[in-house]
């Protein structure tokens, strides 16, 4: 297989798999290439010299076309409004990193440094990344004392550090995402998210009925499927840059976006998954539908969400959120653990 | 079978006599006590120095062949962390066989090992076979949970039990071997109707698990 012009890592650090498709990939590259291209000269205009960003309808249409990478740490500070929480108290991540820490947090957070990306060049041992992963996920740790440290978080936090490469924003990134951006996901019970992955089954129920029915029928529960797709906002799930293009509009957009994707990914693979006649093929199915060459093509994916689902309006996500909050703290009353 | 679209590892390999039976095995234990580096040294004779943590949970196959029969484990890599707890109910439900996995140098994770065991007593299928795996035991000199304490525990409990080592491979192949010679293999066997629990994943491998024996 002729290797191409592209290294075995990639542009964030990351080691090609040996099963890497370069061919399906270059074919992507030369394609988005021009993408790029466009997109930076209009990020240019709009950025200028020092202006800032605000959240208007223009920016929010940039946003969904994709921010050119050299801007993401500036541009997702300002969109997710994490500039002004920070502005709010200047010094707090250096003050939280001067400690003390609490011994137990610390252990927890270290058991997971040599295990987020080890595959990534910038998270050897060898290379600083890990410190800076411990500095971001401890100093959340003891900030939110409601979430503590939920695994999960380092891949999230590995990540804001190598598209920003900034300590500081990462955290403050990961702030707003687990503040506001997201319901309880990471909390000690968990129940934003599976309040969240409830609301995605009505959603597949409703938009994809014979999808879901199939689902069910082979006996595969959506939240054994979804689980890693909303705790990890799709890193170490899509490839890389699909993964940073749906953060853009998640920091823009709010968490609707995650539906947004989600259900594309079940709905333009329904002709695979309806295939699948046993267990076995679909859950090996849904491994594949993240990896395959749509997965990767972001830019047409990124189309895509925004097509694919149909309408998809926050106030019915607001309600069916709110009816399975509801009917889970009945069934809790019902049966304490 | 036409459809399946996984790998060589799960293919009957080619003896027309042989019956094949599929099981369902979840492996639970506290978070880096090498859940899934057994799981990735039994199904890819692989072992990571670092192994990236679960996050929900990981799902594999691998056959091993007994002496007239194929058994194919569809195997349930769980998440540790104590908050993934509440998703566990999913995994283990309908599940034939469970690996608890505690780690030899961390006296905690045995602590915690017997709370799943307590779990899957009370909840899982009351024919679910359970083993306890007593992991990296290649770090013995940092040993904290003695071999014999351990043992008796298992036997108190009516549990297979070994001490592997996902890094040397020591007892990992054994420990699933020992699991697939005690799953019943008769045309009732599986064990996946049994629970009152077994909803949902149940549903979908009852009609399956019924037959496996061809
Ligand atoms: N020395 C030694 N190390 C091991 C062994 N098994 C696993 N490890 C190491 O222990 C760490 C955790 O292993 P994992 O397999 O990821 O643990 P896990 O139980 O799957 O953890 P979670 O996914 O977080 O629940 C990894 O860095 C492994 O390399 C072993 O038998 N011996
Ligand atoms: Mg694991």
């Amino acid at each position: 297989m002729a290797q191409s012009q592209f290294s075995p890592v990639d542009e964030y650090g990351f080691e090609r798999q040996d099963d890497f498709d370069y061919e399906s990939y270059e074919d992507f590259m030369s394609m988005y290439l021009k993408v790029l291209a466009t997109r930076a000269q209009k990020w240019a205009a709009l950025l200028g010299e020092g202006k800032s960003v605000k959240r208007t309808n223009t920016v929010k249409r940039y946003v969904r076309k994709g921010i050119p990478s050299e801007h993401r740490p500036l541009v997702w500070m300002a969109i997710s409004e994490a500039e002004i929480m920070k502005e709010q108290q200047p010094d707090l991540y250096q003050k939280i990193l001067d400690g003390p820490f609490e011994k137990e947090l610390v252990d927890l957070v270290k058991t997971d440094l040599p295990r987020t990306f080890p595959d990534n060049i910038f998270f050897t041992k060898e290379a600083n990344h890990q410190t800076h992963l411990f500095n971001i996920l401890i100093a959340y740790a003891h900030n939110n004392r409601v979430v503590g440290y939920c695994q999960g978080l380092n891949y999230i936090a590995g990540l804001l550090l190598l598209a920003t490469k900034s300590e500081e924003i990462s955290f403050w990134l990961l702030k707003v995402l687990v503040e506001n951006i997201l319901p309880d996901y990471y909390t000690r019970t968990m129940d934003g998210l599976i309040v969240d992955i409830e609301v995605l089954s009505e959603l597949v129920k409703s938009k994809v009925p014979d999808v879901h029915q199939h689902v069910i029928n082979l006996g595969l529960p959506w939240a054994v499927i979804t689980t890693k797709w909303f705790v990890c906002l799709f890193a170490e799930v899509l490839p890389i840059e699909t993964v940073l293009r749906i953060w853009d509009c998640l920091f823009y957009e709010g968490s609707k976006i995650l539906f947004r994707v989600c259900i594309t990914l079940i709905k333009s693979n329904r002709g695979a998954i309806m295939a699948c006649n046993d267990f076995t093929s679909l859950a090996e199915c849904f491994k594949t539908i993240v990896k395959n060459a749509s997965a990767l093509h972001c830019h047409e994916f990124m189309q895509a969400i925004f097509k694919v689902p149909g309408t998809l309006s926050n106030s019915t996500i607001t309600k069916l959120r709110a009816r399975f909050a509801k009917q889970r703290r009945e069934q809790q009353q019902k049966e304490p653990r | 079978m036409a459809t399946n679209r996984t790998g060589g590892a799960q293919r009957p390999n080619g003896a027309p006599q042989t019956k094949v039976c599929q099981f369902k095995l979840v492996l639970l234990g506290e978070s880096a006590v090498g859940k899934s580096s057994l799981v990735l040294r039994f199904v890819k004779g692989q072992f990571h120095e670092y192994q990236e943590s679960t996050i929900g949970a990981a799902f594999l196959t691998q056959t091993v062949c007994l002496d007239d029969t194929t058994v194919k484990f569809e195997i349930w890599d769980t998440a540790g962390q104590e908050r993934y707890h509440s998703l566990a109910p999913m995994y283990y439900r309908g599940a034939q066989a469970a690996i608890v996995v505690y780690d030899i140098t961390n006296q905690d994770t045995f602590g915690r090992a017997k709370n799943w065991v307590k779990e899957l007593q009370r909840q899982a299928s009351p024919s679910i076979v359970i083993a306890l795996a007593g992991n990296k035991s290649d770090l013995a000199a940092k040993r904290m949970v003695e071999f014999e304490e351990a043992q008796a525990y298992a036997d108190e409990n009516g549990l297979l039990f070994m001490e592997t080592s996902a890094k040397t491979a020591m007892n990992v192949n054994d420990i699933f071997l020992a699991i697939a010679n005690k799953l019943p293999k008769s045309e009732s066997g599986g064990g996946a109707g049994g629970a009152g629990g077994a909803r949902r994943l149940a549903d979908g491998d009852t009609p399956r698990a019924s037959s496996c024996c061809k």
